[in-house]
Parts: structure tokens; sequence; C-alpha cells
């Protein structure tokens, strides 16, 4: 054992053994500032009650920490974002603490605090009560009905982006701090505009402000902690965490330890102001890499020293703990923040982008083998050496489940589909669960709301009706035994296609409406640094590029092996008739289990089968080519494929499909087959998928391919993985994780939860702790075929 | 092939009369382009490099005891319960499936497989199978017990990348005892076919059954005899499972090898240790 993994093997105890709890007082904080500032532009009153929350906040130093810092009032908290949701704690006050999915310890003490000083204030203020104010009846009825899900950027503000942190380790909140006073002096408030400009710069400099603040309190704590301390070897270290901090993030750092500290100083800041997830960590091994060879060139650090200052960052971003309601949380369970770091891919020539910091990116996950920072591989099959992927083979060979593999020409061509140039768009970045991002210059809200693609299926065969509600939930489109042929139907399905798109653009530009009005983040729009250059916040669309509202589809499997079994058995070969059919499913198949069997029969996709495939580009080139005829405020809208584990509570609105599925179970995963019919091995599921037009999906497709652990066993099984990573590529696929473990791992979990706290799991597009998962979402992944055909 | 004839006990006869009896196959001089597959089996990973796509034929001339596929041995389709097990297939038929891992083939330098049963039981039929993919440059291998007339073997020469040949027992009665056939055109087969193999990856492979195949005398014999063929690639030893048994239960077929017990790994790798000392490369 390296002599670095005491120390991260202590911290990383420390971790596991900490307690997720709520955090109130950032809220109470943020209060106090928006009523000291009452009257004044919104913006100016978010970021003086940021700069209360940097100012007030607890702070603490834990035993071996080389990097220091942290969001809440203790390691692991979750944080409220009152100016986001605040009335999501009001309903959830007594039960959040022992709620199933993702519970936060709440103490008397908190409650007290959020009743008298918090909740009160934002009654009817916050953006989640303005949403459900002004929230159009059409979308309610889809979204009570569980035709969509589109309350989750109501609840938690802008995350899913990236910060440009090379502009933080070479400016400084400092520089910024003197581009916005710069910026201005240059201004005049008898010119036309140049007052909200005045707003924004000055609650620049409030968070610039706020943010140094909060990491020379670090010092200050550091300092009095070296003092007190009588080990001579922590009060050295405690020393240094002083010095560091007292200069990072305000200067540009000058050696790889400040540059990994600035850059965790200001992932807590971020974090601080919204509570989002998927504060990306980008390229790290990009924009680490100057320092790190400036230090190993000095001789100031060893690569030992870099790894163990790496590990400390993972574990410090781990300790980021996402607080969400309720409904939400059974959406993306696992408290996962879902800050994605990516390695590899290509530099700004085209070159390979693979260096020694590259690898150690992939051997920090390793070491710390906790669920975040969510490890990826920017893989490109034509420039990256096959040393680099092996690295990545073998963190997914330890069961770490990451890093998860992107098709890098496809996340390229993503950026281009997203209006950015192939010059730049050779930076994309990796982000939150698949999405694609540009470290510094891409806004977005990458999942706005998801669509049910089961949902849409269910409305063509039931004229517009909710099975679960009985209630009329979307447009008429007549008695399904009327349609002559399958193209009728398929129409059908379209007409609805058309109207869950509309209703949920509506929903997007109410979204974009109250998020420039009542959603500023001073502190994040610092690292944009266009948003300076314009005078324009990051959520009114100071970013060099904006993107329309991302919009997610769930149940890939779902609608296409419902379509194929309609035509298949419907219309092809007439086993059945539509009105047989509909009164099967209406019985959610009882009394009808020959017409199951024949469902669950016909052809599926996951089987490289055309008789399945061939509807999959044809339903997803319609559902894209609909949502982009709609321009926002950002451009086009967009979408992905990013379920995360929302396939669950979104199939409990769901009735029986012809795909042989039964009513209310969940619908099947991320772009993969439905669990256990996929029978024809790991390649023909790769096949199928690589049907899905996956470029034209600008938020990212997400593969999940379960794999025993005994298939990628010694040298053999690592060129099998490499040869697989490589064919997927070829085929177009976006991305692919790989969960490596097997059914009997899963279940003897399930059943002692305490003896296995340390498994991880890939959910779908992140990793969590299986045992924090709900008993459904735990079951869902049980289920999922293992590709084991190999073995 | 429409043959419905059964195979009748096969123990203790004479290999060429047994041949003519059980496996009549009137196509076999020439390529055919029909044959009965038991099944088509993608992305393997242990019969041959790379991603394989395995084509099983079905019907072999052997009942080798351990035989984990016995839905394979029978040439006639079989109907257990609702399952079927073989289906006629065309050679394009055989192909389209075979073709669709393509860009796996690429990568893994993997291809297709023939595997049975015996296949070149129906070598006429493979044959036509191994020349199309070498035309559409697809590598080939076949997995065979060699248990066929030569000329049936020298069909499918020209067309192979590969030949992994299956050596049950080097040990002539207890080859008829547990196979059902003796192994003098097994063993005549391999020399011939080593003579012919210039070119061809020539892999010996040794199913090791405890009690059975295992013990020192049976190895050294084994290696002595690969060590006088010429173009031997390598020799695999295949541990004995019994993945297969449900199958047995499934077609109400006594599964005679219920006392055996599969071996640990440090078994195994002393049988390998064994054949080393005859052959450069066992794996």
């Amino acid at each position: 054992m390296a002599n670095y993994m005491e120390r991260i093997n202590a911290l990383r105890q420390q971790y596991l053994h900490t307690r997720v709890d709520m955090d109130v007082y950032n809220a109470k904080f943020l209060t106090e500032g928006f009523k000291a500032t009452e009257g004044q532009p919104w913006i100016i009153q978010k970021a003086t009650g940021y700069k209360h929350q940097c100012e007030k906040k607890n702070i603490y130093i834990q035993d071996h920490e080389l990097l220091v810092g942290g969001a809440g009032f203790k390691p692991r908290a979750g944080i409220l974002c009152a100016d986001s949701s605040c009335s999501i704690l009001d309903r959830e006050l007594d039960t959040i603490s022992t709620r199933t999915f993702d519970p936060f310890f709440l103490s008397e003490d908190g409650k007290k605090i959020f009743k008298e000083e918090v909740s009160e204030y934002w009654k009817n203020k916050s953006l989640l009560d303005r949403w459900r104010a002004l929230a159009p009846d059409d979308m309610e009825t889809l979204r009570d009905c569980g035709m969509i899900y589109i309350d989750r950027k109501a609840v938690r503000g802008y995350g899913e982006t990236t910060p440009g942190w090379d502009r933080l380790l070479a400016v400084g909140i400092g520089g910024i701090r003197k581009e916005a006073e710069a910026a201005l002096a240059k201004l005049d408030d008898a010119r036309v505009g140049d007052l909200e400009k005045m707003f924004f710069l000055k609650a620049e400099i409030i968070a610039c402000d706020a943010i140094i603040h909060l990491a020379h309190r670090h010092a200050d704590l550091a300092e009095k902690m070296a003092g007190e301390c009588a080990d001579p070897v922590r009060k050295a270290e405690l020393e240094t965490i002083a010095a560091v901090c007292r200069r990072v993030p305000e200067f540009p750092a000058q050696s790889f330890y400040e540059a990994t500290q600035s850059v965790l100083f200001y992932e807590y800041a971020i974090y601080m102001e919204q509570n989002a997830s998927s504060y990306n960590l980008g390229r790290i091994d990009q924009y680490l890499y100057p320092y790190y060879k400036a230090d190993l060139d000095k001789g100031v650090i060893t690569k030992e020293d870099a790894q163990e200052l790496l590990d400390c960052l993972w574990i410090k971003v781990a300790e980021l703990s996402l607080f969400q309601d309720e409904v939400t949380a059974q959406f993306a369970a696992g408290y996962c923040i879902t800050v994605q770091v990516t390695a590899g891919g290509i530099d700004r020539f085209g070159n390979d982008a693979v260096n020694d910091l590259s690898y150690q990116v992939i051997q920090a996950t390793m070491d710390v083998r906790l669920k975040e920072p969510n490890l990826s591989i920017r893989y490109n099959i034509s420039k990256n050496p096959d040393s680099f992927l092996r690295k990545g083979i073998e963190s997914i060979r330890m069961g770490l489940t990451m890093p998860a593999i992107y098709h890098d020409d496809a996340g390229i061509r993503m950026l281009l589909n997203k209006g950015v140039p192939l010059s730049e768009a050779w930076d994309w970045t990796p982000c939150g669960c698949v999405e694609t991002n540009l470290g510094g210059r891409m806004k977005q809200y990458t999942d706005m709301a998801d669509v049910n693609m089961g949902g849409v299926v269910e409305m063509a065969l039931n004229d517009g009706i909710s099975r679960k509600t009985g209630k009329r939930v979307s447009v008429s489109t007549g008695d399904p035994t009327t349609f002559a042929t399958f193209n009728d139907f398929f129409d059908a399905v379209k007409t609805h296609m058309r109207y869950f798109v509309d209703v949920v653009v509506s929903g997007n530009q109410l979204l974009d409406y109250l998020s420039m009005n009542y959603r500023p983040v001073p502190a994040l729009s610092l690292m944009f640094p266009d948003c300076i250059e314009k005078g324009i916040d990051y959520s009114a669309g100071g970013a060099k590029y904006n993107c329309g509202g991302g919009v997610i589809t769930v149940g890939q499997a779902d609608i296409i092996n419902s379509l194929a079994a309609v035509k298949y058995l419907v219309y092809d070969e007439k086993r059945v008739t539509m009105a047989e059919l509909c009164a099967a499913l209406a019985a959610n198949f009882e009394g009808y289990g020959d017409i199951r069997q024949m469902c669950l029969d016909a052809p599926k996709y996951g089987n490289d089968d055309i008789r399945a495939d061939w509807v999959v580009g044809e339903t997803y080139t319609y559902i894209i080519d609909q949502f982009e005829k709609y321009d926002t405020k950002f451009g086009k809208m967009t979408m992905g494929m990013l379920p995360v584990s929302g396939n669950t509570p979104i199939g409990a609105w769901v009735g029986a499909l012809p795909s042989g599925r039964q009513a209310w179970t969940p619908l099947a995963d991320g772009i993969g087959a439905t669990g256990g019919t996929d029978v024809n091995g790991p390649t023909a599921l790769l096949k199928s998928v690589s049907r899905i037009p996956h470029a034209r999906f600008t938020q990212g497709t997400q593969l999940n391919l379960k794999i025993e652990p005994s298939i990628m066993s010694g040298e053999k099984g690592i060129a099998h993985m490499i040869n697989l990573v490589k064919s997927m590529c070829t085929l177009d696929v976006y991305h692919a994780q790989f969960n490596v473990v097997d059914r009997g791992t899963l279940i003897a979990a399930q059943e002692d939860p305490e003896k296995y706290k340390h498994l991880l799991i890939r959910v779908a597009g992140y990793t969590a702790f299986f045992v924090e998962l709900g008993k459904e979402v735990q079951d869902e992944i049980i289920s999922r075929t293992e590709i084991g055909a190999w073995n | 092939m429409k043959s419905s004839v059964e195979p009748k006990s096969a123990r203790g006869t004479d290999a060429t009369a047994l041949l003519e009896k059980v496996m009549p196959v009137p196509h076999a001089e020439t390529e055919i382009s029909e044959g009965m597959v038991l099944r088509i089996e993608r992305s393997s990973i242990h019969d041959g490099d790379g991603f394989r796509t395995v084509v099983f034929l079905k019907g072999c001339p052997l009942r080798c005891q351990w035989c984990s596929t016995p839905e394979s041995m029978s040439p006639a389709v079989e109907h257990v319960g609702t399952q079927t097990y073989g289906t006629v297939m065309s050679v394009e038929e055989v192909m389209t499936e075979v073709r669709k891992d393509g860009i796996f083939f690429f990568h893994s330098g993997g291809g297709m497989t023939l595997s049975g049963g015996e296949p070149l039981a129906q070598a006429g039929f493979a044959a036509a199978l191994l020349r199309q993919s070498q035309y559409e440059a697809i590598n080939t291998a076949i997995e065979t017990g060699l248990a066929v007339p030569f000329r049936q073997v020298e069909k499918v020469i020209p067309y192979l990348d590969a030949v992994y040949a299956d050596l049950k027992h080097i040990d002539e009665d207890k080859h008829r005892y547990y196979c059902g056939m003796d192994n003098a055109i097994v063993l005549d087969n391999l020399r011939r076919l080593d003579g012919m193999a210039k070119g061809i990856k020539l892999v010996v492979r040794m199913p090791l059954v405890p009690g059975i195949n295992d013990d020192n005398e049976t190895l050294h014999r084994t290696g002595t005899f690969l060590a006088t063929l010429d173009n031997l690639h390598s020799a695999q030893i295949l541990p004995y499972h019994r993945l297969g048994i449900d199958t047995y239960r499934k077609l109400g077929r006594e599964y005679l090898l219920q006392a055996v017990v599969t071996p640990d790994p440090a078994h195994v790798e002393a049988a390998r240790e064994i054949l080393r000392n005859h052959v450069s490369t066992v794996c």
C-alpha cells in the first residue's frame, strides 16, 4: 500500500461514519440577507444573503484533512435553498429524518429555526411557490397523472453546469473582482440597459468578497488549530492549510496544492448558492496539469503527493449530499450530487489529451472507492492510447462502476448540434449523469422534465385517458379498434407525442421566465467570463452558449416493444385483434394470460432483431423533431435519455402495455432493454442501442451494461473489455457504464445492508451506495439482465 | 439435413460401422445449402479468438458421458415441452445472423465458430458456411471431435483459420467406454489434419474429467501423442463442468456422471503442468 493511503483510508472511514444531516442554517442566513436588503433588486438580495451564509456558516477542519471546507454546518449535510424551494421542507419537517428515500436527520433545534426564522418569509416568494401559482392547467393534469415529471427544476436550481475552472486557477476570485469593478466603472446609469448590468456587477463583487471571506475564515481556523496542536506533524499540516486558504481562491494558484484547494472552495461556494446537482469538475486532467507538471519539475511534489491531494479532493467532493424533496428523491435516489469529472479526450489541436494526470484521476477513484465524484473518461478511439482505456477498465473491474465511458466523437457532435463550433466542441465535457457541457461557456437546464414514453402508448390505446386516474389527460385520438393499419395507430402515438411536447414546452417557458427573474446566480456567474463581459447573469443568458431546456424520455424499451408488439401481433401476424388486446390491457392481462404470453413472446428491443428495432429510429427522430420545432429564450429545446431512477416512480402511473409489461411496474432503465428480455448477449444489445440517433439527443443517452466480475478476469478479460468499448464507439453508441456486480451479492446486500454498506452500484448515470437506495430501485437493479453470455 | 434416424447406443461398436449407421450424411460430399442448426450464440469468448458467433450444428456420432449439450447429440429435431431443439436453416439465414456482429469481429479478431454436436457430421453445410465467411473476411473456426471420415474433415480445411479439435481420451478402451466409440479414427484424423494444418491454428483440447482422464499416465500419454504433431499451436485443458445437467433432466435422460465433482483450479493447473512436459503451450 502506498504511504499516502493511510490518510486516505482514515478520511474514508471518517466519511462513511458520518450521518447525513439537514442544514437549515444556510437558509436562515440567506433569509437574514434578504430581509436586510428588502426592496432592492432580487440579485442584490440574493448576493447579500449569500454573503451572510459565507460569513456566518459553521466551519470545521476534520482530522487528517489536507483540503478543507464544506457547504453545510457539518460534513455530508444537505442544504436547503430557500429562495428556490423553501416550502418543500414545510411539508416534510416531521418526516424528513425517517423518509424512505434519502432521509436527512433534522434536529429539533433545526426544526425550530426553520419554522421561526425561514419558512414564513418565503411563502409565495420562493420559485417553487411561484411555479405552483402559475402552472398551466394542462401541465398540472399531465403531471398529476404521471405522464410527465416537471417539478425538478422548481425544487432545485442551476446545476448541470461546468464552471471555467482554468479561469478560477489563472485569475482567482480577486482577479475576477477586479474585472467586475473595471466593467462597473465603464457603465453609466443614465444609459439605458446599464442599470441592470450595474446590479449584476455589484452582485458579482459581493459574491467575490463572500467567497474570499469564507476562505480566510478557514485560514484563521487552521492557524488557531495549529496553535493548539501538540502533534508536530499535524501542526505543520495545519499551518500549510492556513497558508493555502489565505491565498486561494482569492489569488491565482501557484502550486498543485493551491489549485486543488481553490477548486474545492469554489465547488462548495456554488453548491451553497443553489443546492443543485452536478457542478462538474470537468476536464480536471487538463486544467490541473500545468500545476502538476510545474511542481514535479521543481521537485516540490512527487506523484504520490499529487495522488494524495487528488484523493483528498475526491473525498471532500463526496461530502456534498444533495437535498431533494421526497418525490424528486424517488427519481434520483442516493444523495447523489453527480459531480462529474472526466479524463482523456482530445486537446484544442485535436491531438491526444491523455497525460500522466489522466491516469491519476482514475487512480483517485480506485483509491477512495466512493460514489462521488462521478468519474468518466472521454474515450477518443482514434487518438487515446489503449493503456488509458485499460486503466479505466481496471477501475471498472474492481466493481467501482466507474469510470463511465463516453464515445468522444458522439459527444463532440452533440456539442455541434447545440450550436458550438468544432474548435470548441473538441473541449466538451460530460456533465451530471450523461449530459454534455462546455466548461465556463454553456448555460442549460439539462433535465427540466421527464416524458413518460410508456404513457404515450397508453394514451393512443385509451383515447387520451389515464388508466390510473380515469381522467382525460391528453387529446382524443379515437377508439383504437378503428385503426385500420399500423400507421393509423402510430399516427395516434405521434399525436400524443406532439401534445406532450407542447405542454412540456409551455412548462419550460414558465420555468425560464421564473429563473430569469427569481433565480440569479452571482457566485456561479463568476466563472463564466462572458457574463461579466456582457454584464448579464448566467440565469439571464450571460454565458457564451445558451441551450434550450432539456427534456428526458423515460421508458425507451417500453414504447419500442409496445409499438413492435402491436405491429407484429395485431397488424402483421394478426394473432390478436386490437379489441382483444385493448381488453387485455384494460384488465391488466387478468384473465388474458394467453394474450400476455403473446405480448411477451413478441420481438423485443435489445436483441438486434429488426422486427422490434425498426421502430427505434423513427420514434426517436420524430420526438426530437417535435421538440426542436420550439424555440425558447435560450435556443431550441434539447433532449436526453437519462432517466436516473425515475423509471420506477413514473412506471407506477402506467397501466399494462402491449410489450407484456404489467400495470404500475417500473419502465425500462436508460436506453437498455427491459430486464430479462435481451437474451442475445451484449453485442446484440449494443447493436439495438446503436439504432437510437444518439448525437441528436444532445443531453446524452445513458446505457447500463451489467457485467459479472468473472467475465473480466485475467488479461483476456481486459482485452475483451477494450474490444467491446471500441466496438461500442464504432457503433456510435454515446455512453456505457458497467455494473460489475453479481446478482447474489445484490440480494445478500438487501438482506444485510449493514454488511454491504460499501457496495457501490450504478443506478443510472450515477453511482450510489446500493443499501442507501429504496427497495423498489434495488429490486429493479436486481431484475436487470445480467450479461453473462460470455462467461 | 432431414435425417430422423435416432442414434442407438453406441457403446462398444465399431467406429466406421457406427458412422454409417447413425450419421448417413447423404450430401456430405458436396456443399449443401441447408443444415440442422441447434442454435446460434453471439458474443462468446470461449470458442476461439475475440468475440465469436458460435453456430451449433445438431447431431454427433459421439456419446461422451460428460457432454454439456446433450440436446446436440441427435441429428433430428427434438421437442421437449414447449421447447424445440433444432431448426433447418439455409446458409444465407445463418450468415445473416453471423454478419450482425461484424464490428465486434473487427475489433476483437473474432468471427464465426462452428460447433456442435459435430459440425463435420454436416460437412457439406459446414463447408458452405465457412467458405462464405472466408469470402466475407470473417475469421473462421470449428470445434470438432473429429469422429468422422477424413474426407469430411478435408472438405473444410481450405476455409479454416482455426481448428479446436477434441481429444477426449488417449486410451482406446476408455474412449470407447465413455464416448461410445473408439478413438482410432480421431487420432488418425488428427495426424492427417496436422499434416495439412500449415497456416491454420490447430489447438487440441482435452476435457479434464476427474476420475476418468485426469490420472498422470493418461496425461503423459496424451502429451506424448501431442508432441508428435508438427503444426500444433497449443493444447488446452477444459475443466469438467455440470452446466448441462438440467438439460439431461429436461430431456428425460440419465446423467451418468452424478458422482463426478468439478476439478478445482489447482487440479486443473497440475494437469496442465504435466502436459507442459511434452508441449510448449498449454492453457
